[in-house]
């Protein structure tokens, strides 16, 4: 037991201090000291006894007593001891100041420091103690410059003063100059050869150096000198750990755990322990040795790590309220997250997981400044953006991080998810490349990004793409059997005939035995049964009994699904209608399945099988939305109003009136309704009209971009007679819609159509009319063929008109309206020709042959309204019958007229062609006369001559004997002439009969179609009278409802209330909403509607003979 | 099993084609193409030299159905006011004008033997037969309606009569309809015989399989897209192709009876193998609906193989050889 004894003055006595025993009250022990007016040096030697055991006021209490003035005085010539105290307390203050962390705190302890080191050189100048006290404080204090030259001073004085060396060695290293801190400790050392912690001081040098093989070294020979050195052990033991193998990592626990035992207050082991533990998953030791480890250190970054790996505990344990608030600690402790960023990416993490997105940000945001390229963080930050909604930002983030890890399969994919719903294009991009990673890492590639890529394939339109995806995820099953069975067509549609028996022979017997048996188990059925095709579950049901099992996963319904839908787009409905009833067969909760399969019966207008279909699904549930708006829309398809509005509004209140698409359908509704009654109530209309206006402007509001309610919103301006702005709503609309694959909207290109004819653009309204046919349907559509007729007859084309509706007709071959439209096209034809105040006999046969067919029509129309009713009524067929005949009547005279005056004309042509000719002739005869002459007159002057010649040739005979034959010659040119002359001539009258037998030919047709006419007599006055009629066609409307007529549209009555009206017929169209892969169906257009609007085309065309009579 | 394009001829018409059907080859003559339009003509098209070689008028509202005699002499074609024109194939005479009203004419045909000329009677809801040799009407197939329908409104329409085919016995007719319902008569008892049920959408075109075997296969070109292979004799459906992605306007089926060809109003004409059931090829030259698909004769030159026409609302008649 130590002791210390204090001499009693002026005796020999002592008294006896044990250290262990000092006096809780440091008093007692002052009043001794003064008392016996003990050497300093006892003084200082109790004091620190009192540091030791903690005691820190005692300690303070006994120094500042010994470092008084009146122990100054007392004592003046005990420099040292004086001294001694002084920098004690000096060194206490700058401790404390070092430890501090408030600043002004801090300040104030060095302030201290700095005094009492200040009185201690006042008392000796040159003491070294001083000195390196001094070092220390300018060390503590940042102050690397004042520090060592406060070592210098010393070491000038003494160059192996060891604390000197120390300090500023300690100096050196603290700014990075290892080489020269490890010289001064190696003098250190030299100086004092056993000192362990000296070498541990040149161990971190190496270490620092970068010479860990040395450092080890250094550290092992610590070890030997000094077993228990916990510095090294530590040392050593973080050194093994980081070569991050497994036997190595076994040593340098097991070093820690040596350290841990010779010392168990070593913050930096218990950390290093801790950590272990946390990985192997002891939460309670960790617990136990973070907080010991807490207890016994005040080094921030100390600290800092322990919280974090309490933290990091609880975070793995799931309790992230804690894990959170040591994490917070943690990143209290180290200030900056350059120094120790891992706490701030655990808050992160549990910031996260707690919701509190903000912070969490700001906390990944602080780890990406530190690690600017770590992919973890910025996919986090990438998330949080994505939960933020701010989709840009994480679309940066995500593309960073696949940038700098272009082998993360996962970035790629939350990548992808984001681009999903802006960028397609490139989210395919993304999910291909996440694809091919994993592949390439021969990693099981999720189903669900085989069936996002495929997703996106088929919302491209690449449709063969898209089946390969869904196929690759659905891999093996009983699918398999069925594309084997259908699959031979399938795959050899590009290759020949030979290879596609040898692919068949590439399968196994097996999956060929599979395949038949599908294929004998699908064909023949009963034809009678055949529209019931597709409710048919029996084929599963033989299968399983023939011992082919059907088995679908849950997990691979959505892509069967999906294939499905996809062999659905590629026609390919056979197939396509076998999996969908594969899906209802093993999960009959599948509503989708059941309402696509309604959907393709109803395209193939198997309106039966799909109504039932629609009931099944809503058998399952009852407020399934799709299946209601399903069923809502098939039922306006059979005319059954009432209970499709119920039906809209069922579906409407299923979804709480969020879902917009039953909002539109109701406003369609509505908007038919208004014009559906066939007695005209205007205030009916106009409510009705509110009420649709109401609902698109509703769903509008939600969602600005919803094309139908736009759509719808336009149709009900354009009703109201505000043209400008409901084309404007349709060309937007339009324009949005021509964009995207997936919607199609025939609708709005009619719609625009229909506001170009009610303002009177003709062609524009023709050219998007046929547009819209082509672009939509194929051509084959007899309703927008039956606008566009309208069309070309408010544009008086009258032939494109004719060829229109006979296309429709032939489209829609038992639709009897288009042929009282046609009857109703020739006859305006021909009236509007017979108006004409200029006009050619061709133009009049041609009435006359339009008559005939206008007679034909409507007679056939007669005879046939005996077999059925096809709506109008007999009487009036009748009279466009006697009207068209009448007309007839009159154009056969006309033609006659005009065929006797073209053939007096023809005549008179004739007569003077022929004039002309005789004169021509005459001239010709004269002109040959004189040419006659003049040859004659030549022939007589060449006789004479020749009668010359033959005189003198006489003469010359006379002298020789030779022949005459020159004297022939001429008179056969003469002849030739003549006869090449003659020849045109006739030629000339060939034409001409010729000319004259076609008149003839022309004159027996006329007297046919005279023969046709039976009241020849009296056609001028029937003429008469139907011209003026025409001229009245805007006659009073009571004469038209006397004629029977309940619609008042008069055509050629340009005056507001009709253009609405015709506008009105114009605009009924409905929606489809085509949303992608769920809602296919369509609320089609309403017939109703727009036989009506026929209807009242006819009904105003039909006042023409009406008014006749 | 390909077609191979020979040549096309564009702008063949003034206006779209409707109809089209192969004049068997005389002693005067090969094998010709005769064709009907909107334009209200009739043509007559030499494959081999396709230039046209004869343009018949007097049809008033347009071409919707020609066909021609088994001999090669005769042929008749239909329009939309509802008149039958039969005439002489060289000349160009007339020889009979058909009509009995209120029925109009959609499809025509002769009987394989040459004695029966069929005529699809629309709105009659009948397929009318004339005899040929003194063009008289000599029987009305009627469908029976439908039991506990009313003759309402609209079944009025319903069963319309579109389309009708011979068998290659000449002892049934089949009938097809708007409301996409085929019914089988039997031709010598003037009987009706039953429904083939699996279409909801118009048939506009029907035919027997020419293969001797197959003498009861009947195929049948939909609205909805599908062409249906039936057993016209046991009521089954035997299959079902679609591919098409609108109306299929026509079909035909090869003289081997191995393949059929359709035409569609998605432009396409497409060639099926009937063992592979799929398409094996797809053509697309015709820019608008293909109305009409006929195979032609056998060729001289090459028993196995023959012609295919097609001919279209773009105005082309295109020649294809077929092997």
């Amino acid at each position: 037991m130590a002791c210390v004894y204090i001499p009693v003055q002026n005796s020999e006595e002592e008294v006896r201090v044990a250290l262990d025993q000092l006096p809780r009250d440091a008093t007692d022990i002052l009043d001794i000291l003064k008392a016996e007016q003990a050497p300093l040096d006892l003084w200082l030697i109790i004091a620190r006894e009192y540091f030791k055991q903690g005691k820190v006021d005692q300690f303070k209490q006994i120094l500042e007593e010994g470092s008084s003035p009146e122990i100054d005085e007392y004592y003046a010539d005990v420099r040292y001891e004086r001294i001694a105290i002084l920098n004690a307390l000096g060194a206490y203050y700058s401790y404390l100041g070092k430890i501090e962390t408030k600043y002004r705190e801090k300040e104030d302890y060095f302030i201290q420091a700095t005094k009492y080191y200040n009185k201690a050189s006042r008392i000796d100048m040159h003491e070294p103690s001083t000195w390196i006290g001094k070092g220390q404080l300018l060390l503590a204090k940042g102050d690397g410059e004042q520090a060592f030259n406060a070592f210098k001073i010393v070491l000038d004085g003494d160059r192996d003063n060891v604390p000197a060396l120390l300090g500023q060695a300690c100096v050196h290293f603290n700014r990075g100059r290892y080489s020269e801190a490890l010289e001064l400790y190696k003098r250190a050392l030299q100086v004092y050869p056993w000192a362990p912690s000296v070498r541990v001081g040149i161990a971190l040098c190496h270490y620092k150096l970068g010479r860990f093989e040395k450092a080890k070294q250094v550290f092992h020979r610590v070890l030997q000198l000094d077993p228990d050195n916990v510095e090294a052990l530590v040392a050593l033991g973080v050194s093994d750990l980081q070569t991050n193998q497994a036997f190595d990592i076994r040593h340098g626990m097991e070093k820690m755990q040596q350290a841990f035992e010779i010392y168990p207050y070593c913050a930096m082991s218990l950390n290093y322990l801790a950590n272990h533990f946390f990985f192997t998953g002891q939460h309670f030791l960790v617990e136990q040795l973070t907080e010991t480890a807490l207890a016994v250190t005040m080094h921030g970054p100390t600290k800092a790590h322990s919280y974090y790996n309490l933290a990091r505990s609880y975070h793995s344990k799931g309790d992230y309220e804690k894990a959170g608030m040591y994490y917070m600690a943690s990143v209290k402790e180290s200030n900056s997250a350059h120094d120790f960023v891992l706490p701030y990416y655990g808050l992160g993490q549990v910031q996260l997981k707690l919701g509190d997105l903000r912070s969490s940000l700001t906390n990944f945001e602080k780890v990406l400044e530190v690690l600017p390229e770590n992919c973890d963080t910025l996919k986090a930050l990438g998330h949080i953006y994505v939960q933020l909604e701010q989709p840009e930002k994480a679309q940066e983030l995500y593309r960073k991080a696949t940038k700098i890890d272009p082998r993360d399969p996962q970035a790629f994919l939350d990548l992808g998810d984001l681009l999903i719903s802006t960028d397609t294009n490139a989210a395919l991009d993304t999910f291909k490349t996440a694809r091919n990673l994993l592949k390439r890492g021969n990693d099981e590639v999720p189903l669900e990004l085989l069936n996002n890529i495929g997703v996106l394939h088929f919302e491209r339109g690449e449709f063969e793409l898209a089946a390969e995806a869904f196929k690759e995820a659905l891999g093996e099953g009983i699918w398999c059997n069925f594309f084997d069975a259908e699959g031979e067509s399938i795959l050899n549609r590009a290759q020949t005939n030979g290879e596609a028996r040898s692919h068949n022979e590439q399968l196994s017997p097996n999956r060929r035995a599979q395949a038949n048996l599908i294929n004998s188990i699908r064909y023949p059925i009963e034809a009678s049964s055949v529209i019931r095709q597709y409710k048919d579950l029996q084929l599963f049901q033989r299968l399983e009994e023939q011992g082919l099992s059907v088995e679908l996963p849950w997990d691979k319904v959505s892509a069967l699904f999906n294939l499905a839908r996809v062999l659905e787009q590629l026609h390919n409905t056979e197939s396509a209608s076998t999996f969908y009833r594969m899906i209802m067969y093993k999960y009959p909760e599948y509503t989708d399945a059941y309402l696509r399969l309604a959907a393709i019966a109803k395209a193939r207008n198997n309106v039966q099988v799909s109504l039932e279909l629609i009931g099944d699904a809503l058998k399952v549930d009852e407020k399934c939305p799709d299946a209601l708006l399903m069923l809502g829309d098939l039922e306006l398809k059979n005319d059954d109003w009432v209970k499709a509005k119920e039906t809209f509004r069922t579906a409407k209140d299923s979804t709480d009136a969020k879902d917009s698409y039953a909002a539109v359908c109701l406003g369609n509704w509505n908007y038919f309704a208004a014009n559906r009654n066939e007695k005209r109530a205007p205030k009916l209309e106009a409510t009705h009209y509110e009420k649709a206006k109401e609902l698109y402007t509703k769903v509008l509001l939600l969602q600005s971009a919803n094309l139908y309610a736009a759509n719808g919103a336009g149709m009900v301006f354009a009703e109201k007679g505000q043209f400008d702005i409901a084309k404007d709503l349709f060309t937007q609309v339009q324009e949005a819609a021509s964009g995207v694959f997936n919607v199609q909207m025939p609708d709005v290109w009619i719609n625009v159509a229909h506001v170009h004819f009610a303002q009177g653009n003709f062609t524009l309204a023709v050219k998007m009319y046929q547009n819209c046919l082509r672009k939509f349907f194929y051509n084959t559509d007899s309703q927008v063929l039956l606008y566009l007729a309208r069309t070309h007859y408010e544009a008086e084309q009258w032939q494109e008109c004719k060829k229109t509706l006979l296309r429709a007709i032939h489209m829609a071959p038992s639709n009897y309206t288009l042929r009282f439209d046609v009857g109703v096209t020739l006859q305006k034809f021909s009236t509007s020709t017979l108006q004409k105040t200029k006009r050619t006999v061709d133009e009049i046969r041609a009435t006359v042959a339009e008559l005939k067919n206008a007679v034909r029509v409507f007679s056939l129309l007669s005879a046939a309204s005996n077999l059925h009713s096809h709506g109008f009524d007999e009487k009036k067929i009748e009279t466009h019958v006697a009207y068209c005949k009448h007309l007839l009547e009159a154009a056969n005279v006309h033609c006659e007229l005009a065929e006797r005056e073209e053939m007096q004309t023809m005549q008179r042509l004739e007569v003077m062609r022929q004039m002309e000719l005789a004169d021509e002739s005459r001239r010709k005869a004269e002109e040959q006369r004189k040419v006659q002459l003049e040859k004659r007159k030549q022939e007589d002057e060449l006789k004479q001559v020749m009668q010359q010649e033959k005189h003198l040739e006489r003469i010359k005979e006379q002298w020789k004997s030779s022949s005459s034959k020159r004297k022939e010659k001429p008179t056969d040119d003469e002849e030739g002439g003549q006869r090449r002359r003659k020849g045109g001539k006739r030629r000339r009258k060939d034409k001409k009969s010729r000319y004259e037998s076609e008149e003839a030919e022309a004159e027996t047709y006329d007297q046919e179609e005279m023969d046709y006419d039976d009241n020849n007599a009296s056609y001028r006055e029937q003429y008469n009278q139907t011209n003026d009629v025409n001229d009245r066609e805007d006659a009073p409307q009571d004469l038209l409802a006397a004629a029977g007529l309940e619609d008042s549209d008069v055509d050629d009555d340009e005056a507001a209330p009709s253009s609405i009206n015709r506008r009105r017929r114009a605009l009924s169209e409905s929606d489809d909403e085509d949303e992608p892969l769920q809602r296919r169906q369509e609320p089609e257009p309403e017939p109703e509607a727009d036989q009506t609007a026929d209807m009242q085309m006819s009904d105003g065309e039909a006042n023409v003979g009406d008014d006749e009579d | 099993m390909k077609l191979a394009p020979l040549n096309t001829v564009q702008n063949a018409h003034d206006d779209s084609i409707w109809a089209a059907a192969w004049v068997p080859p005389t002693e005067d003559s090969g094998p010709l193409l005769l064709t009907g339009s909107l334009d209200e003509t009739v043509r007559l098209w030499n494959p081999n030299d396709p230039d046209k070689l004869q343009t018949n008028t007097g049809h008033c509202l347009g071409v919707v159905s020609v066909a021609a005699h088994p001999s090669g002499r005769i042929a008749a074609s239909a329009s939309i006011d509802s008149f039958i024109r039969v005439f002489d194939v060289a000349t160009n005479n007339t020889i009979a004008t058909l009509e009995a009203p209120p029925s109009e004419v959609w499809q025509l045909q002769f009987n394989p033997q040459g004695t029966t000329l069929a005529a699809a009677g629309g709105g009659s809801a009948s397929v009318k037969l004339w005899d040929t040799a003194e063009w008289k009407l000599i029987a009305t197939l009627e469908a029976p309606r439908p039991e506990g329908l009313k003759p309402s409104e609209r079944s009025g329409s319903k069963k319309f009569a579109l389309s009708v085919a011979w068998s290659p016995d000449g002892r049934q007719v089949a009938s097809g309809a708007m409301d996409g319902t085929i019914s089988v008569f039997d031709v010598p008892r003037a009987k009706f015989m039953h429904h083939l049920e699996g279409h909801c959408m118009p048939v506009r075109s029907l035919v027997y399989s020419s293969a001797p075997l197959d003498s009861r296969v009947l195929f049948s070109a939909s609205d909805d897209g599908h062409v249906h292979v039936y057993d016209a004799e046991r009521k089954t459906l035997i299959t079902s192709l679609s591919g098409h992605s609108s109306w299929v306007l026509s079909v035909d089926v090869s003289p081997d009876g191995a393949a059929i060809a359709t035409g569609a109003s998605d432009k396409s004409v497409r060639l099926w193998d009937l063992k592979m059931r799929a398409a094996t090829q797809i053509l697309t030259s015709h820019t608008d609906q293909v109305w009409a698909v006929a195979f032609g004769p056998t060729l001289q030159t090459d028993v196995r193989s023959c012609l295919l026409a097609s001919a279209s609302d773009d105005k082309s008649v295109s020649f294809y050889k077929y092997s």
